[in-house]
């Protein structure tokens, strides 16, 4: 199993290489100084020019590229020219933000498609299937931000169930409990919004899965031992069905990103995804740089995270 | 009794198999969801595309300051948004730009993909294997962000540009269905018969993979296609798509950004809203009926 | 004595095909006793494998009609939970892929372990994983200790079939139900999972119902032979006299397409037609006279029955009295050769 993670990892160092280096040209197209953050982009195009020689902006590219590597090696992401502060500090309290909203949106969708996923599959054919593979059908064509949209203005605006906005209630001591529930509060809408679209298309998947898992011979097999039914389901059918929903893992990584970027718009929830349209929005590029790069890399890492989980789980691919 | 002759002519009822054309058309008759929602589709599409011809984009978009805001009446149907511009005309227009942005995407997609798969399929081997990855690189990088950010540093940016980004980054779906296909198909019999009889590649990718390939096509087409009205809604509600003097349903979705909006004009979000999602329903509604005219196994007609 | 094992009178399987049942196993009776073999044989479609599966109640949604004796206890339609102590302790069951019929993310000895498992609750852990590696040893597979900890597709399709037969043998059946046990492996291994098949049978003292299509499979280890066709049992006999005097037309069609390696043939027989599919099964009259076409309407009964033609010697219609066929010559040189 080491050999197989071992031999992922090495393909995943490539895909990074790429992916700064595509980051790197789109940064060079940004107007200013999208690598570092010292020129402002609004001002007279000739003196950003000048600011550019100065800087070595038009030195060889691979000795820029080299540079800002190591500067990205070593944790400098640039800074901020609007907020003039290093990105890095710009960015901490947002990852933390993203990251909470992340793992509870995954939480959510996995509570809640999981047991509807198994009842659908198991009992497929019947009113129970119906109604789920229908209700999930009519979502899988919503898009997100419509849901979203549709979610604030309910449970934001008009029931008032939820704060419509922000992460926080200003005015909390951190650390305190009032402050934690606070913050969990207003994880809950935009966290469960995520949630419920990304749990359509999972049950989807895991019904579909247990309905041909029960087809296979094996599973005949398991009956002419003398299985019962809930041996047969929970033994034989729901773990080789559960498997690929595991490795799936990486992709909602992928996805949550993607689905952050228009959840944190629409709540204002102050995370990774507000900051990227904010920053393109300021014109503060070497923000949406650093964004971007790390979106990136997070993806990658999550496709490296998925393969991993399905080797350790699958044996046919773990054993060559 | 005796042997009689053996030139006897057996009888058999030897039934015709249909055609794939009846047989796709069957499918979509009997599931009555998939018909209304092709019916749908077709009265949509003719109606939108024909009113655009007669009304003025520019005359929709003229910024009104004296009818601001004003909810549903008998002047305009769907009322006016901040700038005092009818809604119901910019719902015409605006549907039939994000239609025509989603079928121009759809096809570009599906021609790379299809061209992608078929050759990466084909021939196998390090071609394959090289393609892959690069395949694999663009599948994983996140869409949205990424479009995001070409579209943020194209600078004379337009309709064409717009559709040329979409569908750089969409193109991968297909090409991996496409190429898992082909590789199949390779192994088979006929495939090597042809090469026996010295065809070229070319002519048995053209002529004897692609229509064993088609009913893949058609049916991601068509679910890729409802998928793309919504990226182009969700790009465009971000304010990365059409600019704003182009309407389209993700620019009228745009406003509710406004907490004002969302909260209390609601005839400017909701109609656009109920038309982008009866849309593609009805595309996934066809999509799926064509699913399962090809998968044989769960035809109901 | 024979001493009767399994008595099955007068099945019907059905299944629901839109809003009609369709009977692939129709009207079937046979007997099967204790250490003998009884084949099973016809082609693809002719309800062989259905048979097979009612039997052991592993059709998902079918009708039953009729009694299934086992033991003189009608398991037909008993409920589930008396169906599961039975099966894969007193019956068990090979499969024709030993590919797909093993669980791919479960090691084989968890495998074979389940089915001591759910019949045993008193073992410990360890007498059972002992009893495995003997198991293992049984049926032949080398180093059962590291065969124990694999997973199915490090094995070969021989060495899989072997656990499979494991995994059936486990508790000792009464009753062995193999479905073509030996299609999906190479010819060489074929005689070896035939002899390991029989060697058991031997030592269990047990009945085997064996499905085949292959004549060759038959001859070499059935006691009594019926063959099927279109859901029906067309002939019933025991081994020796099935080869030396078929009587059916289907059933010396099917010798007749053996090709003849002493002879040379200018033509290989074919029989003409198709199986019908299940839908298009003719229900009345003799289901196989499509397929002969050159004998006359006449030589059929109208509700064709099995006759005993001599003691143990069923033949079902009247259309084998005067059967022969289109070129005789054929046919005589067949029947010297086996």
């Amino acid at each position: 199993m080491w050999k197989f993670s071992l031999r992922r990892i090495l393909i995943m160092i490539p895909q990074l290489f790429f992916l700064s280096l595509l980051i790197f040209v789109l940064a060079k197209m940004m107007p200013g100084d999208a690598l570092s953050g010292q020129i402002d982009p609004n001002i007279d195009p000739a003196r950003i020019e000048e600011l550019r020689i100065q800087m070595g902006w038009y030195d060889p590219w691979h000795q820029q590229y080299a540079a800002w590597v190591g500067n990205l090696l070593q944790g400098d992401l640039g800074d901020s020219f609007r907020f003039k502060m290093p990105v890095t500090e710009l960015i901490g309290q947002r990852i933390a933000n993203s990251f909470w909203l992340s793992v509870a949106t995954l939480i959510f969708t996995y509570l809640i498609a999981i047991p509807l996923g198994i009842t659908s599959g198991r009992f497929n054919d019947t009113w129970k299937d119906q109604l789920i593979t229908g209700y999930s059908y009519l979502g899988f064509a919503t898009p997100l931000f419509i849901f979203a949209l549709v979610m604030l203005w309910l449970f934001g605006f008009q029931l008032q169930w939820f704060p419509s906005s922000g992460s926080i209630e200003p005015g909390l001591e951190p650390g305190t409990f009032e402050y934690f529930m606070s913050k969990f509060y207003h994880l809950l809408l935009p966290a469960l919004s995520m949630a419920l679209i990304t749990t359509f298309s999972t049950i989807q998947y895991l019904r579909n899965d247990i309905v041909d898992t029960k087809q296979k011979e094996f599973i005949l097999t398991a009956r002419a031992k003398g299985a019962s039914e809930s041996r047969v389901y929970n033994k034989h059918i729901l773990r080789n069905s559960l498997l690929p929903i595991a490795a799936f893992l990486g992709f909602e990584i992928t996805g949550l990103i993607g689905g952050s970027i228009f959840i944190e718009t629409i709540f204002s929830y102050p995370g990774m995804g507000q900051l990227l349209i904010e920053s393109i929005s300021l014109r503060d590029y070497s923000v949406v740089t650093a964004t971007t790069l790390l979106f990136g890399m997070a993806s990658i890492l999550g496709a490296l995270l998925s393969d991993i989980i399905l080797s350790i789980i699958d044996p046919r691919i773990r054993i060559k | 009794m005796g042997a009689k002759s053996v030139n006897v002519e057996v009888k058999s009822n030897v039934v015709k198999s249909p055609s794939g054309i009846s047989v796709i058309w069957r499918e979509i008759v009997k599931d009555k969801i998939a018909l209304i929602s092709l019916i749908f589709l077709v009265l949509v599409t003719a109606f939108v595309y024909g009113v655009s011809l007669v009304l003025d984009q520019k005359e929709i978009v003229k910024v009104d300051l004296f009818s601001i805001y004003e909810p549903p009446n008998d002047e305009f149907i769907l009322g006016t948004d901040y700038g005092g511009r009818d809604v119901f005309g910019q719902l015409i227009i605006g549907t039939r730009n994000s239609l025509s942005i989603a079928i121009l995407v759809t096809v570009m997609t599906g021609v790379i993909g299809i061209v992608y798969g078929l050759v990466s399929g084909y021939f196998g081997g390090h071609i394959d294997n090289i393609m892959m990855r690069i395949l694999d690189f663009f599948m994983i990088l996140p869409f949205t962000m990424i479009v995001i950010a070409f579209v943020a540093i194209i600078p004379k940016y337009s309709v064409w540009t717009f559709s040329l980004i979409m569908t750089a980054f969409l193109w991968m779906g297909l090409a991996r269905l496409v190429r898992s296909r082909t590789l199949a198909e390779k192994e088979l019999d006929y495939i090597q018969a042809a090469k026996t009889l010295g065809t070229s590649n070319i002519k048995i990718i053209f002529k004897h993979v692609l229509p064993n390939v088609s009913s893949l096509i058609i049916v991601s087409m068509t679910l890729s296609l409802a998928g793309n009205i919504g990226l182009e809604s969700g790009l465009s509600f971000l304010g990365f798509g059409f600019p704003e003097n182009t309407p389209s349903l993700g620019t009228l979705l745009s406003y509710a950004r406004n907490p004002q909006v969302l909260e209390h004009r609601w005839w400017i979000w909701v109609p656009a809203s109920v038309m982008i999602l009866l849309l593609m329903l009805c595309v996934n509604n066809v999509g799926t009926a064509l699913r399962r005219a090809t998968d044989a196994r769960q035809r109901r007609g | 004595m024979a001493e009767k094992l399994l008595e099955i009178q007068n099945l019907k399987t059905s299944f629901r095909i839109r809003d009609d049942y369709f009977a692939a196993v129709d009207d079937v009776t046979l007997t099967v006793n204790k250490n003998e073999v009884l084949a099973i044989v016809g082609e693809s479609g002719c309800g062989k494998s259905a048979l097979a599966f009612s039997i052991m109640g592993l059709h998902n949604r079918a009708k039953i009609e009729g009694n299934i004796l086992f033991k003189d206890e009608d398991i037909a339609n008993i409920a589930p939970s008396k169906l599961n102590k039975l099966r894969g302790n007193k019956m068990g069951m090979i499969f024709q892929d030993p590919l797909t019929a093993l669980n791919p993310l479960m090691e084989i000895g968890d495998q074979i372990g389940e089915a001591l498992l759910l019949h045993n609750k008193e073992l410990s852990k360890s007498k059972r994983k002992e009893r495995v590696i003997e198991l293992l040893n049984k049926v032949g597979i080398p180093r059962p200790e590291y065969v124990y900890e694999q997973f199915p597709h490090e094995l070969s399709g021989g060495m899989r079939q072997r656990v499979i037969i494991a995994i059936a043998i486990a508790n000792k059946p009464d009753l062995l139900i193999a479905d073509e046990p030996t299609t999906a492996l190479d010819v060489t291994i074929q005689s070896q999972i035939l002899d390991l098949i029989k060697d058991l049978k031997d030592e269990m003292d047990s009945g085997i119902v064996l499905i085949t299509h292959d004549l060759g499979v038959v001859a070499e280890m059935a006691d009594r032979v019926a063959v099927m066709y279109a859901g029906q049992i067309v002939e019933l006999a025991d081994v020796d006299t099935l080869f030396e005097e078929p009587l059916h037309p289907y059933t010396r069609s099917l010798f007749n397409s053996i090709p003849n390696t002493a002879e040379k043939q200018d033509k290989l027989h074919v029989i003409q037609g198709i199986v019908p599919s299940l839908q298009n099964l003719p229900r009345e009259g003799c289901r196989f006279a499509p397929r002969i076409p050159w004998i006359d309407n006449s030589a059929h009964e109208a509700h064709p029955e099995l006759h005993e033609v001599k003691p143990g010697h069923f033949v079902r219609c009247t259309c084998y009295k005067h059967f022969s066929f289109p070129e005789h010559s054929k046919e005589e040189q067949q029947h010297g050769v086996s």
